[in-house]
């Protein structure tokens, strides 16, 4: 065994000494070349995606989105080019002069950008989203020395040229472009720039270099609704000032074509981004699904039109414990067209019954309610009916005047307008067309027949009856001089919160079509819980009439009654 | 004499290299004038469409010729529509 001690000449000569620093010198690029290697070979899809992401991060808040745009070409919904201002501290030459002009062309406080200043290291954002004036103003300084230092960073900011009008169902776009809500949310591939092939590298802080072949290749489609601006502003005035003067919670009015299905005004108010009440608000309709029933038993032939119902004395006893009164009349009798001008819950109630459950859940079904009408939008309510085999005599009576049975705005104004259109139930539709950039149009409303509802002979019977309720029952403030309207008042009780019907809480509403002889619009008028007292035909129906009469003139729809003054 | 040749075209070439190069910085800066001056009239235009879109809003147009010219809208009635 070779035995060493301290003094030994083999651990501490100069050679040795030479080679272990020689060994430390080579372990150093050895350990960092290791490391690398391991990188490149098993980290490199790791840091490949930690990259892109940060790219593509970036290219969302920049990329084009595309318009949504009203059924003539309006632009409700544009995405603009706006600039960032920043500013890069190293560069700028006067700080006294840079920020005097940044807060006097921004109408910032000097302060504000002072602090700003102060806590950001050497880069930091004045201002996002500027005006484009103001950009002009920054950009024209920006090669000059008092713009030195100063950064315009593009990116896209979503306006509404028409500001709140039909944002209900526009809904909203996030800062980075992605749609949140109503069709921004719906059609946000559609909308969306292709970004996995726009090429582009984030080379510095505010600055993209794009591929240019690239550059300008836009594959993002424009969504052209069925909605027509204008019919939407007339329906959204109406609407506000209704809601405004009766103290309502919420309004709703559609407007709708009969023979196409297509809404071409869907206002609710107060509007909230993406949060359309014309498909997601439910409720117990009341008079107005007196429509349902009756056409439901003139079709089924249990009732006729020249039927007399007898009213049991204003106050029927359906079951031991639950009466019906009817206090708007003083008859004992009532022709099925006086049942519907007056309004009679005893005699729907009658009518309903002697239909049967069975039947009457099946022409309910029929019209489409408690299904999704398809319409794709989101958060729509199916509504709700429950199987009539589950149906007790007073549920049927009920349902016969729009109780216990929760339906959305757009199943009833479509069923209104199976009426209308002789008894064919049509797809409603909202999205009229998509055109991509490179010329292809995918169109999406085409005119569907879902089903035939009602025989035409049952549609014309109710058109007289609907005409009767509007000339001389209680939907005669929807009158029209020169135009025959069909239509039905409702007035709905709501249900508390400690459980039953609430005697001051009600949604008054109004739906009908017009002109009858050749039926151009279906509206329908909602008011949810106004604070002053109101019923479906003192307060809905005006507002159908103002709805209508400017629809009419603006379409130059011929006037169907002959002998007008 | 052959040195000095060398030397001549050496001088020649640099003057050749520092003249392309003053040429391509200043063209950059033309350029970037250019795009500059691109980029504010792009805006201004943006801005214009954006006062077309605002200001043919229906609820303006109403209000304009309301307080303008006093029009109101005409009864439904009074159209008279020609049969196409």
């Amino acid at each position: 065994m070779l035995k060493r001690t301290l003094s030994s000449p083999v651990v501490f000569n100069i050679k040795n000494r030479m080679r272990v620093l020689g060994l430390l010198v080579l372990v150093c690029p050895l350990v960092i070349f290791i490391r690398l290697f391991y990188m490149q070979t098993f980290l490199h899809e790791a840091f490949t995606s930690k990259a892109e992401r940060a790219i593509y991060n970036y290219l969302a808040e920049d990329r084009l989105r595309g318009k949504i745009l009203d059924v003539n070409g309006r632009a409700l919904a544009e995405s603009v080019r706006t600039h960032s201002c920043g500013i890069s501290k190293r560069y700028v030459k006067d700080k006294t002069k840079t920020v005097d002009f940044l807060a006097q062309t921004l109408g910032l406080s000097k302060n504000y950008i002072l602090e700003k200043w102060k806590e950001s290291g050497n880069f930091f954002f004045v201002a996002k989203k500027i005006k484009p004036d103001n950009y002009i103003k920054i950009a024209e300084i920006l090669r000059t020395p008092l713009g030195q230092g100063l950064e315009l960073t593009p990116e896209y900011e979503r306006i509404h040229p028409y500001e709140d009008s039909a944002l209900d169902i526009i809904g909203a776009a996030n800062s980075k472009n992605f749609g949140l809500s109503g069709i921004e949310q719906m059609y946000n591939k559609e909308l969306s720039q292709d970004i996995s092939r726009k090429r582009a590298k984030h080379i510095r802080r505010g600055e993209i270099i794009y591929d240019r072949k690239l550059k300008e290749d836009v594959s993002v489609g424009n969504v052209y609704l069925t909605i027509d601006a204008v019919a939407q502003y007339y329906a959204e005035k109406a609407l506000r000032k209704a809601v405004t003067e009766l103290g309502a919670e919420h309004g709703i009015a559609l407007v709708q074509e009969p023979a196409t299905g297509r809404l071409i005004a869907a206002a609710s108010y107060p509007v909230k981004d993406g949060q359309s009440l014309a498909f997601q608000f439910t409720y117990e309709p009341g008079s107005t699904f007196k429509t349902i029933a009756l056409s439901a038993a003139l079709d089924a032939g249990t009732a006729h039109v020249t039927d007399s119902i007898d009213m049991e004395g204003r106050k029927w006893e359906v079951v031991k414990g639950f009466t019906i009164r009817d206090n708007q009349h003083d008859k004992n009798f009532l022709s099925i067209a006086e049942m519907m001008q007056l309004s009679s819950n005893i005699g729907a109630g009658k009518i309903a019954l002697e239909l049967g459950a069975k039947d009457l859940f099946y022409y309910i079904k029929a019209f489409g309610f408690g299904t999704k009408t398809d319409i794709n939008f989101n958060g729509e309510s199916k509504g709700s009916i429950t199987p009539y085999n589950k149906w007790t005599k007073v549920d049927t009576v009920t349902k016969g005047y729009g109780y216990g049975v929760a339906v959305t705005p757009i199943q009833l104004i479509n069923a209104y307008s199976a009426i209308a259109n002789r008894g064919i139930l049509m797809q409603p539709h909202l999205v009229d067309r998509i055109e991509y950039a490179n010329g292809k149009i995918d169109k999406r409303a085409k005119p569907i027949k879902i089903r035939r509802v009602l025989k035409e002979e049952t549609t014309a019977t109710m058109k007289k009856i609907l005409q009767s309720v509007v000339e001389n029952g209680s939907g005669k403030r929807a009158r029209i001089v020169g135009y025959n309207v069909a239509g039905k008042t409702g007035t709905a009780e709501k249900l508390s919160k400690e459980g039953g019907y609430g005697k001051r809480s009600h949604v008054v509403s109004f739906c009908g079509f017009l002109p009858v002889t050749d039926p151009q619009f279906t509206i329908l008028v909602i008011l949810d819980n106004p604070s002053k007292y109101a019923f479906g035909g003192t307060a809905a129906a005006p507002v159908f009439k103002e709805i209508a009469e400017p629809l009419l003139t603006w379409k130059g729809v011929k006037p169907d009654q002959l002998d007008f003054e | 004499m052959p040195i000095f040749r060398l030397m001549f075209i050496i001088a020649i070439l640099a003057f050749l290299v520092v003249w392309v190069r003053t040429e391509v910085d200043r063209s950059g800066r033309a350029i970037g004038k250019l795009q500059n001056e691109v980029e504010v009239k792009e805006a201004r235009n943006q801005y214009l469409k954006l006062e077309i879109l605002r200001l043919s809003n229906p609820q303006t147009i109403s209000q304009q010729a309301k307080e303008q010219f006093g029009f109101v809208p005409l009864h439904p009635s009074r159209v008279v529509v020609l049969d196409k």
